[in-house]
């Protein structure tokens, strides 16, 4: 079986650097993850110096992502030689029982974290992803607000809830959880945009509305959205073609949904370069917006 | 009752998007050939069009790519013929309401539209058994087929070439439609796999 650094021609300053991406993006791709990680400890591990413990981490949990028991123990028991009677390695092997579905052994490991430091915000985030893995949706739910009572400010957490309500197919809470999002990162086009979804699933055209403005909102934080920039074109066409809308509104939905419908032609035409396949995309796109083009009254 | 069958492709392309994000849900729609059927004769779907990973149940893009993907569709001569759905839990075999609700749509375009559910715990290297289940639509519930009958046009081949892709971690240039939209140059009729499953028929 060739190596990794055989196959792609890296070196381990490379690969080292390479999870150092993946960790701080926060990629999930376990496979490459494990790969790259289990080469690197199993052939560098001198030259990565401190370094080393935090990739055990991180390929301990990519391990556990693919079933790699054996991989994920061997990082687990390094760790655990270590940094004895630490908090966040006992984690760690939380994790390990909750990927072998031991999850009554895995709460005793966090209840034990909890006892001896009742703030460990990973323990109590660790239960909420147990409830979960069980189906055990509305008491997830349950927890994690309780959770977001005393940790206002924990951005990864409100994502998750909102997630959590969306698959309960809960868009108002859904929607109440983005809001939560987007006051603390005004900036951020992907909340802007994700509820802008939400308010277009709820329907009606008062969420209709408030759904293009913020479809308008995250294309202007980032005119490359293409979501952003669809989503506009959706929701502008159907308050356009809705009998509740004055004659106003519609004539101004119907400029925007022009407006968008042009922008939409124009990236696919960007991307298109002469390509056959994309050129196939580009006409489909084509007549389906002259399909949906609604006349100005 | 019309029977429905995947043909290799629209199976393998199904079960290769299951397999390129195991930890999400996952989505798509499957095309049939729009052809007039004798009495009797299954209903063969042909293709299959992944669409999201992740957060399933929102409206917008899905209405894009329905609306989009019938558009090519009808430039094909094809017609959206079912939808299929993995759910993110491994033990979660049911559709949910977002999914009838996407299967009940296509069927009223195309009457008799399946509602495929990916059966995660039977996704394996050596797929021995068939990893889907079909539901149909009677009396306006979506009931679960017999199993038994089988749901590939060719079972065998479709499980040889499944092994075979899954080995090959083809899965890794599988294009849906969330990659599409990040970016447009991103093909979601994966032609580079459908030539390989055509060259390993």
């Amino acid at each position: 079986m060739a190596s990794v650094s055989d196959m792609y021609d890296v070196t381990w300053e490379e690969m080292r650097d390479k999870l150092r991406k993946w960790r701080e993006e926060n990629y999930r791709n376990s496979e490459q993850i494990v790969e790259v990680g289990e080469e690197l400890i199993q052939e560098h591990a001198s030259k990565l110096g401190d370094d080393i413990w935090i990739i055990y981490e991180q390929v301990m949990i990519a391990a556990l992502d693919c079933s790699r028991d054996d991989l994920a123990t061997t990082c687990l028991h390094e760790l655990q030689k270590q940094f004895q009677g630490s908090h966040r390695v006992k984690r760690l092997a939380g994790m390990r029982l909750e990927a072998l579905e031991r999850y009554d052994e895995a709460l005793k490991m966090y209840n034990d974290i909890l006892q001896d430091d009742s703030t460990n915000t990973a323990a109590r985030k660790r239960k909420i992803a147990i409830l979960k893995a069980q189906g055990k949706s509305t008491e997830a739910i349950r927890e994690l607000n309780e959770y977001l009572e005393q940790f206002v400010g924990d951005q990864e957490a409100w994502h998750e809830l909102a997630e959590l309500y969306i698959n309960e197919h809960d868009y108002a809470k859904a929607a109440f959880s983005l809001e939560e999002l987007m006051m603390t990162n005004p900036h951020n086009h992907l909340y802007c945009e994700q509820y802008a979804e939400v308010k277009y699933t709820q329907g009606g055209i008062e969420n209709l509305e408030l759904s293009r403005k913020y479809f308008a909102q995250a294309l202007k934080l980032n005119n490359r959205n293409m979501r952003a920039l669809f989503g506009l074109y959706m929701s502008a066409s159907h308050i356009g073609a809705s009998p509740k809308a004055s004659a106003k509104v519609k004539k101004d939905n119907v400029k925007y949904a022009a407006w968008a419908a042009s922008q939409i032609n124009r990236a696919y035409q960007l991307a298109g370069h002469g390509t056959k396949e994309t050129k196939c995309s580009l006409k489909a796109v084509e007549e389906m917006l002259e399909s949906m083009q609604i006349m100005p009254s | 009752m019309t029977v429905i069958k995947l043909t290799t492709q629209a199976y393998c392309k199904m079960l290769l998007h299951a397999a390129k994000y195991p930890h999400c849900a996952v989505n798509g729609l499957l095309v049939a050939e729009n052809q007039k059927r004798k009495d009797g004769q299954p209903v063969l779907c042909v293709d299959c069009v992944p669409l999201f990973h992740g957060t399933l149940a929102l409206a917008p893009m899905m209405e894009i790519a329905l609306t989009l993907i019938d558009t090519w569709c009808k430039e094909n001569k094809y017609v959206i013929a079912g939808y299929y759905q993995a759910n993110e839990r491994i033990k979660e075999t049911r559709p949910n309401q977002f999914a009838e609700k996407v299967a009940a749509r296509i069927a009223e375009n195309f009457s008799e539209a399946a509602l495929i559910m990916v059966d995660n715990s039977n996704i394996s290297m050596g797929c021995y058994d068939p990893a889907i289940s079909v539901f149909e639509h009677h009396d306006n519930k979506w009931k679960c087929r017999d199993a038994s009958i089988d749901c590939c046009e060719d079972w065998s081949e479709a499980q040889k070439i499944m092994s075979a892709l899954l080995e090959d971690r083809s899965y890794d240039s599988l294009i849906d439609f969330d990659n599409h939209l990040d970016d447009l140059r991103n093909d979601w009729t994966n032609p580079e796999i459908n030539k390989s499953i055509l060259y390993l028929c």
